[in-house]
């Protein structure tokens, strides 16, 4: 049973069963089936039942990113993921690069938020426009095109996006905004993206009807829609966010759970918005909720991947380069993934991590001991295992320049460094 | 106290209806006859709205805020107060906005249009998504009952309480307020019926920009500007306290598939009530007076916002200016008299009869039933002080 993948982590097996750990790596608590999107792998492969496309079940899946791992010690090799594990599935063909092929999609982008976020009074009005200067990655609305015109040709249906789906595009951003205003209020952040953040310069409460506004403005855009079932997936994030936000309130005692609880956490907080924003789009377009599904689960495993790597670059990115300050999180009291697998390699951070870094001299030493660990590299290991499974899902689409854009997109994810 | 034309208008409004029950309901004054109109009218709609939100209350997450909020006793952070206000409150009515909508919903009675909409699901003759409504309106209210009391950090002083405990409520603010909301947005999808989300998240917004407003009002309460005219408080008033109420009202309509008039009428009755009710809690202060009780009253109150506007700014600057005592507050006694010497407070007495009586006239298309005077009674009681 305990493959390379635990030699690997060596602490990881301390104190339960390689199982467990990896149940917890897995097993965040999905949506009832009945509307096809549960996030658990395993009860997954109970409700698809093709034979040949019925995923291995989750030891087998973690034996293999094991071999996978043994061989590229860095997430810097990650470029031969692609080869190594899509040879069969897709073209080889150089992809194209996603954000050049996304580009004419969202040209309109921020005028079309814009138009959305029409109220008469004037500095409501800025407030409101404010983080949408064109300044932002704009990374969700970019997957959702993307999966748009992946979807539309696996379904047969050619020519340009339906006007529902770019709203989907449109709409995650907004909701994606709201929930940093509101964040940077919860968190006292005074900067973001290079800029003084809207509770800085207008205050809190002004701030929090903002983030309340552009909400309510992205509801609307969503009911006009006209989608029901569209409706209901994209509230479910609205309340997967704010349930996320909670669960980064308390801190759970035992590792396991931690560990659970962050993932748990992590799929709230930034893989609901990108799953259920791809369900969405593929809900316009196509009624099996097998396809729904690939779309969802695509959207999951880069969302988990992309925070994960979120959480790496807060130790290993310089201050500059993320426009906020390093070690964010660990001066706002969080434990993510690197000082929780640091934490198996120097058990003191464990009582730091209790009481979330509030001694004085704790962030500096918990800064030490994640550095001197390999927190950073198997919290990386770890992105390119949800990296994998995402190429694996999208790989069941039909081939198209856009399918593989968002393989490709999998690897810029992982190699991003701001 | 009572101008003239006030109980001119109350009283078409009364003997237009009759009936002795309405007349019975009266004979009382003040807040303890409105609580007898609303807990009549909770019997007439079988159980009261309650529901959602105490599954809210009662969720992980709020009990976590309920916990922490043991740490803000002592400090001046709004929140406190708010969820006071969970607990009991007999006099704001909490849950005024949801009972509406279930006494319109019933009154209004089955739809003849819809196929899919059965009798037989219908609870005390209010179907099960129109009760659903009435409790996300319900969370909406208070969601923004939360996150009105957010606190400008910028603006501390100690004595509010220690800088981190109040950075501490309004983490738990947001949250609790976010909370609601989103439990809102996910009720309102299951509702099945996207006209209705794209109406109430509308409400939404209209809540912001009225509240938005109330803001940056306040931080004019210096005095220096000028008073706002009727239509303008009319305006600012319908956002900040009746978008929500009318757009529901319109929505249940909907939910049930009413035409178009009906749901024109519901708004109506929604629109009017929030504006009556509003102008007669403002007025409270300057047609009682409470012995005992230390006198305050806001100065965006509508009779003091009128006032402002009648006398002009100068006027005004100097009424403050003489109603400051050796320590630079308020004699509010002092201002009360002052507002009281002109025709603020009989404009807002007047303008909260006319409210009520459009409310009333609304409501005279539907059937005449229980649930229909229930409404009617609450219509008046909004006029009576």
């Amino acid at each position: 049973m305990a493959g390379p993948w635990w030699r690997q982590c060596p602490r990881l097996t301390t104190g339960c069963t390689a199982t467990n750990i990896l149940e917890n790596l897995w097993h965040l608590k999905g949506r009832p089936v009945s509307s096809s999107a549960s996030a658990s792998l395993l009860s997954r492969a109970s409700c698809i039942s093709r034979p040949e496309t019925r995923p291995p079940t989750g030891a087998q899946i973690n034996m293999k990113a094991g071999n996978f791992l043994i061989r590229h010690q860095s997430r810097l090799l990650l470029p031969t993921l692609q080869s190594c594990c899509c040879r069969a599935t897709h073209s080889d063909t150089k992809p194209k690069d996603p954000f050049t092929l996304a580009q004419k999609d969202l040209t309109s982008l921020y005028d079309d938020i814009k138009k959305e976020l029409f109220v008469s009074k004037v500095e409501l009005k800025s407030l409101c426009e404010y983080y949408f200067d064109g300044k932002g990655k704009a990374i969700r609305p970019m997957i959702v095109v993307l999966m748009a015109r992946a979807l539309n040709i696996h379904s047969n249906r050619a020519g340009d996006l339906l006007p529902g789906q770019r709203a989907i595009a449109m709409i995650s951003e907004m909701i994606h905004t709201a929930s940093l205003v509101h964040d940077d209020v919860i968190d006292g952040s005074d900067k973001r993206r290079g800029k003084r953040t809207i509770n800085e310069v207008w205050g809190e409460k002004k701030a929090i009807l903002a983030g309340d506004f552009i909400l309510s403005a992205a509801s609307m855009a969503l009911a006009r829609i006209g989608n029901i079932t569209v409706v209901k997936v994209l509230s479910q994030v609205i309340e997967d966010l704010v349930r996320g936000e909670f669960m980064q309130l308390g801190s759970k005692e035992n590792e396991n759970e931690r560990f659970k609880h962050y993932l748990e956490k992590t799929f709230k907080k930034t893989a609901s918005l990108i799953a259920n924003s791809c369900k969405a789009v593929s809900i316009l377009v196509n009624s099996d909720p097998e396809v729904h599904e690939i779309a969802y689960q695509y959207g999951k495993n880069v969302g988990i991947a992309f925070q994960l790597v979120d959480d790496v670059l807060d130790f290993t990115s310089g201050a500059s380069q993320l426009g906020k300050p390093a070690a964010a999180d660990l001066k706002l009291g969080l434990a993510t993934g690197p000082v929780l697998f640091a934490c198996q390699q120097f058990p003191e951070l464990h009582a730091m991590i209790m009481r979330r870094f509030a001694s004085k001299g704790d962030v500096d030493r918990a800064w030490q001991y994640v550095l001197q660990s390999n927190g950073v590299q198997q919290t990386n290991y770890l992105a390119q295992h949800y990296c994998k499974e995402a190429i694996r899902q999208i790989s069941r689409l039909r081939p198209s320049p856009e399918r593989d854009a968002l393989i490709r997109l999998t690897e810029m994810v992982l190699t991003r460094d701001k | 106290m009572f101008s003239p034309s006030w109980s001119r208008l109350s009283c078409v409004a009364l003997s237009s209806r009759g009936g002795l029950r309405t007349l019975s309901l009266f004979s009382s004054s003040g807040s303890s006859n409105w609580s007898k109109v609303v807990s009549d009218a909770e019997k007439i709609v079988g159980y009261p709205t309650s529901f959602m939100s105490l599954r809210c209350l009662l969720s992980d997450e709020l009990s976590n805020v309920a916990m922490h909020l043991r740490k803000l006793v002592g400090t001046q952070h709004p929140l406190l107060n708010t969820a006071r206000g969970f607990v009991y409150d007999s006099k704001n009515n909490l849950q005024m906005r949801g009972l509406v909508v279930l006494l319109l919903s019933k009154a209004a009675g089955p739809s003849h249009t819809a196929s899919d909409l059965l009798a037989q699901d219908m609870v005390s003759g209010i179907y099960p998504s129109q009760r659903n409504l009435a409790e996300i309106t319900e969370l909406i209210h208070t969601a923004f009952l939360v996150h009105r009391g957010i606190v400008n950090l910028k603006e501390w002083t100690v004595s509010d309480g220690p800088l981190k405990d109040m950075q501490f409520g309004n983490k738990m603010a947001v949250l609790s307020g976010d909370f609601l909301l989103a439990n809102a947005c996910t009720g309102l999808a299951q509702l099945n019926n996207t006209k209705v989300v794209e109406l109430i998240s509308s409400a939404i917004g209209d809540l912001v920009q009225g509240i938005y407003y109330e803001n940056s009002h306040n931080t004019e309460e210096n005095g220096l500007t000028d008073g706002v005219d009727v239509a303008a408080w009319e305006e600012q008033t319908f956002l900040s306290h009746g978008a929500l109420l009318a757009k529901s009202c319109q929505a249940a309509m909907e939910l049930a598939k009413h035409d178009k008039e009906s749901q024109r009428l519901a708004y109506k009755y929604g629109k009017h009530l929030s504006l009556g009710h509003k102008l007669n809690s403002d007025l409270q202060p300057f047609v009682k007076s409470r012995a005992g009780e230390p006198l305050s009253f806001s100065l965006s109150a509508a009779p003091v916002v009128f006032h402002r506007q009648i006398i002009g700014r100068e006027t005004w600057h100097h009424q403050l200016q003489q109603a400051k005592t050796l320590r630079n507050q308020l004699d509010y006694s002092k201002l009360l008299a002052a507002v009281k010497s002109e025709k603020g407070v009989s404009t807002a007495m007047d303008l909260c009869c006319y409210h009520g009586n459009k409310a009333l006239e609304a409501i005279q298309a539907f059937p005449s039933s229980e649930a229909r005077s229930a409404l009617e009674n609450i219509a008046s009681a909004v006029t009576k002080f």
